[in-house]
This record gives C-alpha cells, structure tokens and sequence, in this order.
C-alpha cells in the first residue's frame, strides 16, 4: 500500500526537495552511521589524476565500492597500487554530492601482500635503474687513498653529522669536510638530495658521504626514490651511502661506490687512519736511504770493474758525485731514526770538495764551504 | 730546488704520490747516479713537508648552503 500522492505539495516549490538537499542529507545520514573504517578489496580501474588525487574502486565477488584518495594524503606512499591488488582502505564513507556517487574518502592505503606497496615501489624502481646499468659492479669507483675535501650530505642537525665530523677529525684532519645540508625526510627531502648531489659538480671535493641515522622505514624512504639513486649514481665523485640500517638495502646503497651500514663507518670508509699515514711515511724514510745507500754501492763496484779504461771518464763525474754524497750522508744518517730530519748539521769542504776534518785543515784565511740543511755558505778563517 | 710540476705542500695526497714514485724510482736497478741523487734530496724535502703537514692538521668544517638557492 502505497502512501497517497499529494500532487499539490509535490508540485510546488516549497514541497520538493533539490538536489543538493537530498545528496546533503544522504551524505550527513551516511556519514552519522558509518564512521571511518577499514575496508577489504582488490583494487580495479585506478587512475592517478594530474591534480595529484587517486581514483579508483574496490571491489570483492558481490559489490564495488568507489574510492577517492586525495593527493595530501597519497603523498606518503611510495607507490599507487597495481591493477588487482589486494588492499586494506582505511577511509570515511560518504556521499559525493557532484556525482551523486557513494564513495570511500580513503585516508590510508596498505596491501595485504608481503611488503606491500613499498616493496613493489622498490622492485619497479630497482628495475629500471638496472636496465640503464646503473647496478653494474664495474660502475664502482675506488675511495681516493688521501681525500683533501670530503662532502657529507645529510641534515645539520643531526647525529650523522656528528657521528662523521667526530671520526673524520679523530682519522684524518687534514681533510676539510664540506657540510651540504639537506632534509632527510619528509616533502622536500628529494629535491634537496638531488640538488646536493648535483652541486657535487662545482665543488672541489674529493668524496662524498651521502646518508643520515636510523628511522623507520617511511622515515628512510626518500634513499629509495629513483631519482635521488640516479643522482646518486651521476655524481662526479665516488659516493658513500650511509643509510643508518644494516638490514634493509636502500636503492641509493646499491648504486653508491661503497656501502656503509653507520654515517660513523662512512666517514672511516672515506678516511686513512692518520697513524697508519705516519707508518707508511717512516717506511718511505727508510727505503729512500737504502735506495740511495744500494746505488751508491754499485756506482763503486762499477767504478772498479770498469777502472782501466773508465777512469778517464768516469773519475771527474764520480769526484763530484761523491761530493753530492758526502754532503747527503748526513741526510742519511738524519734519516734513520728519521725523527730528527731537518736537524742543523754543517759539513765544510776546501775548494777542492774535501771535507775539512781537523783544526789542521784550517789554515789562516782559507775560503771553504759550509754545507747546511738546505744549501752551501762561502766561508774563511779569520786572517793571522 | 723544486721541479715546475711540484704539488702543493699543503697537498698530502700528492706528496705521498710523489714520494712512493721516488722511492719506487730509486730502487730501480738501471737508475743513473746523478739521478737517484736528485731523488734522493728531492724525496727527503717531501718527507718533511708531509710530517709537518700531519703536525699540523685541524679538521675544517665548511658549510656550503649555495645549492640550495638555485
């Protein structure tokens, strides 16, 4: 039984409801009795809009559901999901008043499969730079052996700043380290790694340490933009990612020169050990004696091999090579404990080249030379 | 005293260069004499810069913002 049609009220003004009355009041009524819930689906017909907001539906066997999510709120993840994806929407049921459409705002999108949305975000990402060979082995470049600058990329304020400013100086301070700010996380992060990473170019840097400390993983999302990896990977010098986490590979870890698993190991990946340095130079010390030692040795032995026909020859060259070698002995003798190198030492020679050993040698206004550290002096005695 | 191509003193990284090729030269069995004596007075200038470049390191610390307002 239906109710009896009052044509009179339907007809007029004042009895009709309009439109935006009835999808209002269907949105508050819709609104009032669904409260923001999650909702299970597959996802099918998406569509990314220039606007930055995602549409799209879920469906199951029985029923679809169209779904809205705007750009703020898509912003935070990583990737739109795929055609067919098993999802859980978190969202507000309402009302679309424009279309007439009942739809779900949704506020949070999750997938059901393992790792979800930024697994697949990851894996399309990894593809790609694989296919312009930027995951090559043979890509990477050596860490120079004794960098002058070092870049450090990260955020001002943070512990990884620290971290490497502590190590590099306690290493390897003669290095200067070239701080580029940049944010780490959040909006904006991306543009700032890549600007970074770009104005690597103009800088007379020698390696950069590109990273930040530990978070989560949303936190340390913006290392696994395919875009801060390709800055990355074009860099005009070797980078070192620090990405403060052992577990998970970040993109810009695997197309970085060196991987550190710390911003502190960074910054000893980028270093020698100032001790070793020392080491290594006593070591130059002491083969640069031997080497001359040795070949003085065999300019002898050659000298009396050769002696019957090379004397001619060979006598004024080696007079006044000898000379050269006794004013070095004292070198020599400076370098084997090598600490006193560049202590004053003087040695005197007659006109001729000999030295002057005694208070005998020294007649009353002889001319002599004074060999010193760094050259020869003319010298006489007092006159009698 | 010093040939043109002489690296900076400042420059470590360059007189460890410099000095491993002087050492590696002057173990070299065919080396003239006059030669390895150059070497050898040249190799003992670089090993004392490069101590008293280590003596005297402090770490610098630059900020550069300028690629930020492009």
């Amino acid at each position: 039984m239906g109710r009896p049609l009052d044509l009179f009220a339907a007809a007029s003004p004042e009895g009709a409801w309009t439109v935006s009355q009835v999808t209002r009041r269907a949105r508050a009524v819709v609104e009032a009795g669904l409260p923001p819930l999650w909702v299970r689906g597959e996802v099918s017909g998406f569509k990314a809009w220039q606007s930055g907001h995602w549409y799209f539906a879920l469906r199951d066997k029985a029923a679809q559901l169209r779904c809205v999510m705007f750009g703020r709120d898509n912003r935070r993840l990583p990737a739109p999901p795929s055609e067919g994806m098993q999802v859980f929407a978190f969202g507000q049921p309402t009302v679309w008043d424009e279309k007439g459409e009942f739809r779900l705002t949704v506020y949070e999108l999750l997938s059901t499969e393992e790792g979800g949305l930024w697994k697949l975000a990851f894996e399309k990402a990894k593809a790609a730079l694989a296919r312009d060979g930027l995951l090559e082995p043979g890509r990477k470049r050596g860490l120079p052996p004794y960098p002058r600058r070092i870049a450090v990329i990260t955020s001002p304020d943070g512990a990884a700043l620290k971290d490497i400013i502590a190590v590099v100086g306690r290493r390897w301070p003669i290095a200067e380290v070239v701080v580029l700010p940049a944010q780490v996380q959040g909006a904006g992060a991306e543009d700032e790694l890549c600007a970074a990473l770009a104005s690597l170019r103009r800088l007379a840097v020698d390696v950069a340490i590109v990273g930040r400390g530990g978070g989560s993983k949303e936190d340390l999302w913006t290392f696994n933009r395919e875009r801060v990896a390709r800055a990355v990977a074009a860099s005009a010098v070797p980078v070192i990612s620090a990405v403060g986490h052992e577990t998970d590979v970040t993109l810009c870890d695997l197309v970085a020169d060196w991987r550190a698993p710390t911003p502190s190991a960074a910054a000893e990946a980028a270093t020698p050990d100032q001790a070793d340095v020392r080491a290594a130079l006593e070591q130059l010390g002491r083969r640069l004696a031997r080497g001359l030692t040795t070949r003085a040795q065999r300019a002898g032995d050659l000298l009396a091999r050769s002696q019957d026909h090379l004397v001619g020859a060979l006598s004024r060259r080696l007079e006044r090579l000898s000379d050269r070698l006794a004013a070095h002995g004292a070198h020599l003798d400076a370098l084997s404990p090598l600490k006193i190198l560049g202590r004053g030492y003087a040695v005197a020679r007659d006109v001729r080249g000999d030295v002057l050993r005694r208070v005998a040698q020294f007649a009353p206004g002889l001319a002599f030379r004074l060999r010193v550290s760094d050259g020869e002096v003319p010298a006489r005695t007092e006159p009698s | 005293m010093t040939p043109p191509a002489a690296p900076d003193p400042q420059d470590l990284a360059a007189q460890l260069e410099r000095l491993e090729q002087i050492v590696r030269r002057l173990e070299a069995p065919e080396l003239d004499l006059d030669e390895a004596l150059k070497l050898f007075e040249e190799g003992v200038e670089r090993l004392r810069a490069a101590r008293e470049r280590l003596a005297q390191a402090e770490l610098k610390v630059k900020k550069v913002l300028e690629h930020l307002d492009r």
